[in-house]
Formats: C-alpha cells, sequence, structure tokens
C-alpha cells in the first residue's frame, strides 16, 4: 500500500500539466530570460576604451606634452583609455551633438574639457585630462625646485632643465604605484539572481507536497476521504505523499540544475557534494512549508496555494531575485528577515560557496534551514495526529 | 449597461494583479527617481569606497584619507572583513582601501609600503583606482622634492586642487529624463500584465461555452455585445494607462510637463492601444484560465527583459536586441529611449521616433486583423 500510493500520488502530480508548468517549466523560462538579459551587464560595467576629441585652439603655445600623453592614451594595447581624434574645433563640435565622441579636450591656455551631459565616462575623460595637466604641473615644480638647489652656470642652463625634465620623467613613469589587489575572482554578482531561481525551484516544491498532502486528508478531497477508511494509517499515507513529492520536487531542481550549469554556464563553486546537500535540504524546507499549508491552514487549495507562493515569492524578492541590493539592504538592516527567510538561506548558502573560502556562513544556512523544516514538519505533526472523523 | 455591470464585476476580481502590477512600477521606477536629483551643471561621478586605516591618521595619511573622502563617497558600513566583502560583491561599494600600518612613516622613510584593496573592477572602481594612483604617484615624486612632510603635503594639496574648466553643451536634464524614460519602460511590464490578464480573463468568461450559448440563444445581438466589450477593454486600459500617466507627475516630477515627458506620455498611449490590440487577439484565441496565468508571465516577463524595460537597452546582448525586433516592447522602449537624449524637436529629429510609433501602430493593425480572422473561423466553427 505504501508503494502503491507514492506510485500514485507520483504519478498524479507529473500529470498535473499546471502544477508541472509552474514547478518545472517556469525557473527554466525565467532563467533563460535572466540569461539573455545579464549576459552582458558586468562586461558592459567594465571600464572600456571610449572616443574623444582633441582641438589645438591656433595660437596655442604650450608644450607638445599633453598631446603627446593624449596620444599615449590612445596607443592600442592593455593601457589604451581613449580614441582620440585630433581634429579642428567644428569637426569635434559635430561629433559631440552626434554621440560620436564622449567630450572634447580642447588645448588653449587653460585646457577646456567640452561634454554633452554627466556621467562616468565624462568624469573619467575629466580625471585624466586632470592628471595629465597635473603631471606637467608636476614636472614645472620639479625643475624649479632642481634649479634652486642645483649646479648650475648661465652657459649649462639648458643642458641642466633638459637633464632635470628628462629625471622628472624618468621618476613619473617608472613610480608605479604599489598597490596590491585582494579581490575575490568570483565577482560575478548576477549569479545570484540564478541562486534566487534555485531557491524559487525549491520552494515551488511546496505546492506539489500541499497537492500531494490534501489528497489523503478527508477534511480536503473526495479521495481523501477514501483512503481515510482504508484500513492504511494516516501516518503511512501521508508520509508517502510527501515522500512522492519531495521527490517530484528535486526532479524539478535537478533538471533546473542541469540546464543552468551545462546550457546558462551558471557557477555554483567547485563544492558538488555541498551543492547537492544545499539542494537536499532547500527543497526539504520547500517540502515543510507545503505539507505546514496543507495539514495547519484550513482553507481551500486556492488561498494555500496563494500563502505558498507569498512565502516563495516574496522569500525570493527579499533575497535578491528582482535586484541583488535588495539582499543587501535587508541583510543589513532587518537582518532577522533574511535570518527566517527560507529562500535568503538556501541563496546565501549558495552565495557563500562561491564567494567565500570558508564553510562558517554555508553551514550557518544550512543548519538554519533544517531547524526551520524542522519547526514546521513538527508543528504539521502535532496538528495532523489524532485527527479523526466520526462523519465528514 | 449589463455588459459594462458584468465586465466591472469581473474586473474587481482582478484588483489585486493590478495593484501589484502598480506597486510594482513605484517601487521599481519609483525607487530610482528617489534616488538622484537632476542638474543643469556637470555632476561628477563619485565612487563608493571604505577606508580601512591600520596607521596614524596624521601627516600623508590623514591627506590621503581627506583627498579620497573629498572625491569618492565614503560609505558607512561596519569595518569587519566578511561586511566589506558583502559590501563589495553587491556593489554597495566599489573600491575598498586598506592602508597599513607605520604608512605615512615607511613611505617617507623611502620605502614602498604596499597598500591593499578590494574591488568590484567596474567603472567606478577604476575611477577610484585612478584617484589613488594619481595620489600615490604624485606623493611618490614630491618626496624625492621636498624634505619637509608639511611642506610636501601643501604643494601636493595645491596640485590636487586645481580643476578643470569643464563646459556642458546640453540644455536637458538628462539626469531627470534618465529617471523619467526608466519609469516609462517599466510601464511595458504593467501595461502588458496587466491587459492581457485582465482582458483574456474577462473574454474567457464571457466565451465559457455555458455563458456563450445562453447569450447566442438571447435576444442579444453578438455583433453588439461584442461591440460593448471592446468599449469595456478600452475604458480598462484608459483608466490603466491614466493611472500611470498620473503616477508619472508624481514620481518624476516637473519633467513630465517639458515637450520630452510629454512625448513619453504619447508613445505610452500609442503603446498602450498596440497592448488592448494584443490582449484582445488572446482574449480571442485562448479560453483556459490557467493558460491566461501561463501568457501573462511568459508574455510579459519575456518582453520586458529582452527588450530592456528591467535592464537598460544599452547592457544587452546584441543577439537578444536583433531577436527583440520582431516585438512591440522593442518599438516601444527604443522611442523612450531616443526621446530621452531629444534636444531639439524637429522634423529630422522626430522622424526616427515617428517611424518607431508608425511601426506599434502596425502591429496593432496585424492583431487586429488576426483577431477578425480568429472570431469569425470560430463562429464558423460553432
Amino acid at each position: 500500500m505504501l508503494w502503491h500510493n507514492f506510485k500514485y500520488t507520483l504519478e498524479k502530480l507529473f500529470k498535473n500539466r499546471a502544477l508541472i508548468f509552474w514547478t518545472f517549466a517556469f525557473p527554466i523560462i525565467l532563467g533563460t530570460f535572466f540569461d539573455m538579459a545579464f549576459s552582458d551587464i558586468e562586461k558592459n560595467e567594465r571600464l572600456e576604451v571610449f572616443d574623444i576629441a582633441v582641438v589645438e585652439k591656433s595660437g596655442y603655445e604650450g608644450s607638445d606634452y599633453l598631446k603627446s600623453a593624449f596620444e599615449e592614451l590612445s596607443a592600442e594595447g592593455e593601457n589604451q583609455l581613449f580614441n582620440t581624434h585630433f581634429t579642428d574645433e567644428d569637426e569635434a563640435k559635430r561629433m559631440l551633438e552626434n554621440d560620436e565622441i564622449v567630450g572634447v579636450v580642447t588645448l588653449q591656455e587653460t585646457l577646456k574639457v567640452t561634454i554633452k551631459s554627466s556621467g562616468i565616462d565624462e568624469t573619467i575623460l575629466k580625471k585624466v585630462t586632470e592628471e595629465i595637466v597635473s603631471t606637467s604641473d608636476m614636472i614645472n615644480v620639479f625643475v624649479t625646485e632642481n634649479s634652486q638647489n642645483g649646479q648650475w652656470t648661465i652657459d649649462n642652463y639648458e643642458e641642466f632643465i633638459e637633464r632635470v625634465v628628462a629625471e622628472a620623467r624618468e621618476l613619473i613613469e617608472t613610480s608605479d604605484p604599489k598597490i596590491e589587489d585582494i579581490s575575490s575572482k568570483n565577482m560575478s554578482y548576477t549569479m545570484i539572481e540564478f541562486y534566487t531561481l534555485i531557491a524559487m525551484a525549491c520552494l515551488y516544491g511546496a505546492v506539489l507536497s500541499m497537492t500531494a498532502i490534501d489528497d489523503v486528508l478527508a477534511n480536503m478531497s473526495s479521495r481523501g476521504k477514501r483512503v481515510a477508511v482504508s484500513p492504511t494509517p494516516k501516518w503511512a499515507l501521508v508520509l508517502t505523499s510527501a515522500l512522492a513529492s519531495y521527490v517530484a520536487s528535486l526532479v524539478g531542481v535537478a533538471l533546473l540544475f542541469l540546464y543552468t550549469i551545462f546550457v546558462l554556464k551558471v557557477d555554483y563553486g567547485t563544492n558538488l557534494p555541498l551543492i547537492v546537500v544545499l539542494s537536499l535540504v532547500g527543497s526539504l524546507a520547500g517540502l515543510s512549508i507545503g505539507v505546514a499549508a496543507a495539514s495547519i491552514l484550513k482553507a481551500d487549495e486556492n488561498l494555500k496555494t496563494g500563502v505558498i507562493l507569498a512565502i516563495s515569492l516574496g522569500g525570493c524578492f527579499f533575497s535578491g531575485m528582482m535586484g541583488i541590493t535588495m539582499k543587501y539592504v535587508v541583510d543589513t538592516n532587518l537582518p532577522i528577515l533574511n535570518k527566517i527567510n527560507p529562500a535568503n538561506m538556501i541563496t546565501d548558502g549558495f552565495y557563500s560557496l562561491y564567494y567565500y573560502e570558508t564553510l562558517d556562513r554555508f553551514y550557518f544556512d544550512l543548519v538554519s534551514l533544517l531547524l526551520f523544516s524542522g519547526i514546521l514538519l513538527f508543528a504539521s505533526i502535532c496538528v495532523l495526529r489524532r485527527q479523526k472523523y466520526d462523519s465528514i | 449597461m449589463t455588459v459594462f455591470k458584468t465586465y466591472l464585476k469581473i474586473l474587481s476580481k482582478c484588483k489585486m494583479p493590478i495593484l501589484l502590477y502598480t506597486v510594482l512600477l513605484v517601487f521599481f521606477g519609483g525607487f530610482n527617481i528617489q534616488n538622484n536629483s537632476g542638474s543643469l551643471s556637470f555632476q561628477e561621478s563619485k565612487p563608493s569606497i571604505v577606508i580601512v586605516n591600520e596607521d596614524e591618521r596624521v601627516g600623508l595619511t590623514n591627506n590621503l584619507i581627506s583627498y579620497l573622502e573629498a572625491n569618492s563617497v565614503v560609505e558607512d558600513i561596519e569595518l569587519e572583513e566578511s561586511a566589506i566583502r558583502d559590501a563589495i560583491f553587491y556593489r554597495k561599494v566599489n573600491y575598498a582601501i586598506y592602508i597599513p600600518k607605520n604608512f605615512h612613516r615607511d613611505f617617507l622613510n623611502g620605502e614602498e609600503p604596499y597598500i591593499k584593496i578590494n574591488s568590484t573592477g567596474d567603472y567606478q572602481a577604476s575611477l577610484a583606482e585612478m584617484l589613488l594612483s594619481r595620489y600615490l604617484n604624485l606623493a611618490k615624486v614630491y618626496r624625492t622634492i621636498f624634505d619637509e612632510e608639511e611642506k610636501m603635503i601643501e604643494k601636493m594639496n595645491e596640485l590636487l586642487e586645481k580643476e578643470l574648466e569643464v563646459e556642458m553643451t546640453s540644455s536637458l536634464d538628462t539626469t531627470a529624463m534618465e529617471k523619467a524614460s526608466l519609469y516609462y519602460n517599466f510601464t511595458n511590464y504593467c501595461f502588458l500584465a496587466g491587459l492581457i490578464y485582465v482582458i483574456c480573463l474577462v473574454l474567457s468568461s464571457f466565451k465559457n461555452e455555458g455563458v456563450f450559448k445562453r447569450t447566442a440563444v438571447s435576444s442579444t445581438d453578438y455583433r453588439q455585445l461584442n461591440r460593448k466589450l471592446l468599449f469595456s477593454n478600452g475604458v480598462f486600459a484608459f483608466a490603466l494607462w491614466l493611472l500611470y500617466v498620473l503616477l508619472s507627475f508624481v514620481l518624476c516630477g516637473k519633467i513630465m510637463w517639458s515637450e520630452n515627458g510629454l512625448l513619453l506620455i504619447v508613445n505610452s498611449f500609442v503603446f498602450l492601444f498596440c497592448c488592448l490590440t494584443f490582449a484582445l487577439l488572446l482574449g480571442n484565441a485562448i479560453r483556459n484560465k490557467e493558460a491566461i496565468n501561463v501568457l501573462v508571465n511568459v508574455i510579459a516577463l519575456g518582453s520586458s527583459f529582452l527588450c530592456g524595460a528591467f535592464v537598460p537597452m544599452s547592457f544587452l546582448p546584441k543577439s537578444v536586441l536583433t531577436i527583440a525586433h520582431a516585438l512591440p516592447s522593442y518599438w516601444y522602449i527604443s522611442t523612450n529611449e531616443a526621446i530621452k537624449s531629444l534636444e531639439k524637436i524637429e522634423w529630422n529629429t522626430m522622424l526616427p521616433i515617428l517611424v518607431n510609433m508608425a511601426v506599434l501602430l502596425g502591429f496593432s493593425l496585424v492583431f487586429i486583423l488576426a483577431t477578425n480572422w480568429i472570431s469569425r473561423r470560430k463562429r464558423q466553427l460553432n
């Protein structure tokens, strides 16, 4: 009888097309949309070479240093920052109007930068131009200070200045700042979106378990009434139905995993056994929500589904599905909300496996999920035990 | 009136989804708007940084921190390692700078103390690195010239405080326009989801087999019924559009009274018409209420993700944008993007906008023809 109930519950769940769409297909479709929309977003946020124009005003008698600095920054290679067009004023104006360039640097007595609007490229152009000017000023200060202290005569002054300028340039060129980059290699924040998707799939399993449990409860369905009068004990029916829904939910999560790993190339870190454990426990949390909704809530199926969807989608929202900022804002300002949010426990577990080298945070999430599931299952058992009907 | 009353009765069952779409619009549209205030002068972008100083805050170290504070936004977060790492990952902070113990003393003694950094690697982080490198380079050169720390700092600040003259040519409040266009881009999702959901649900209720057969044998002319249903759907669509337009005036402010703002409204009206015709097509083709839920999510979310309603168009891959050409949302959002940077209203600047609107109307025409064809076919089958 146990096997019989398990088998037919599973079959019934898989034949429910709407249920299968929402638990199996919808997360895959959403994942595809995420991938299409987010695949270039991080690449576009990195500093890239952009077009500028440099205009030399007639009568400009400044040093060639400024012009050569822009040429240097436009030379193809690792350090290229700009694609510089050396042109006249009218052409530069036209290019700026047509958004062909970010800004125009006008070489005149006091250097000027012309831009169309405020923005990050414009700020970088301003800052780099300021740095070029300040380097030029730095050489002047270097020369002035050395002239005051140095050994020179009227005869060797020009030679002296040339030597000092060369010294200054060498000093500037070789003075690489000592900066040590300790940034993590795993910095892709869009991964969070996919982790919330896994969390959603795990928690959507609650709808499967709620449907399966409702089917064996006498107060919820005709089938429940029929099986209630059978000699099979209720615990066995509930247990096998819950197990069947758990298996169905795991199939959905496994399909989503395979799709995200092999098609969408989502990075879950390298610790495969822990990823599997987290998914199993995450699905258990989904199961416990469904069992609790079926047994504790005395309402029709639509309301129970509504409650489950509100918990799952609300949880995913707070764990960053509609923008990762939300997870950070809640984590830092209202941490208790995310500490009791199963979607966040799952998302945060994957995040810690991806980003952190240590496992403390992961185990905290895992234990939190187990506690969450344990409490809900215990509450459900308390409600379901000794629930008998003389007539219904 | 009976038809309209019944329409309103069914509509009242849909108030929760409509409310949800509106809340999402206010949250995502409004959230972006509150963070920035528009300006017509040049506003420097400032990276968000965090400074972990293990040195005494004196001399060169103090000056470095002051320089960084003046040129970036120093975030007030816990200086614990995991908190900093989280802030970096979630882009609250672009760049974390760790100043080592005895930095200023070692540096002035000619040593090369390393400054550790943790960075997001994006544009803002590059800007922060530029600031830090500039300071350290300058300090390295000046320590060879000046023996006294105070004089060196004074001379460094003279150079660092020099600002370039920046001229901004656009007379458009680009920040405010950016926010208004973001709001209208998001309405793509709300119009599509709201109209498809409500119209399909109403039409499927009217075309329910029992109701349909009862109406068919009644004295009501089916053409008249269809006209009334069309009118009711039109009224609902118009009310939804009016609500979102009024909300845009509240959330985006005075920019909505500008010519560009009014163009955004006109464009949204054209798109609304397109959505209405599309929803009518789906409503006529589908009677299964479960399928409606599926369609709402797949079509509204799909169009919004692929056409730039949730993620700016400039961040979408070219291949995705090529596919998006086949969807009305692409033309709607493209127009919003064009309006955003429209400096002057002239024939040549307006032409691409008018072409996009014409494409939307073309889509509407196709949907109307398809609806008529499906209705006729279904009547013949019945």
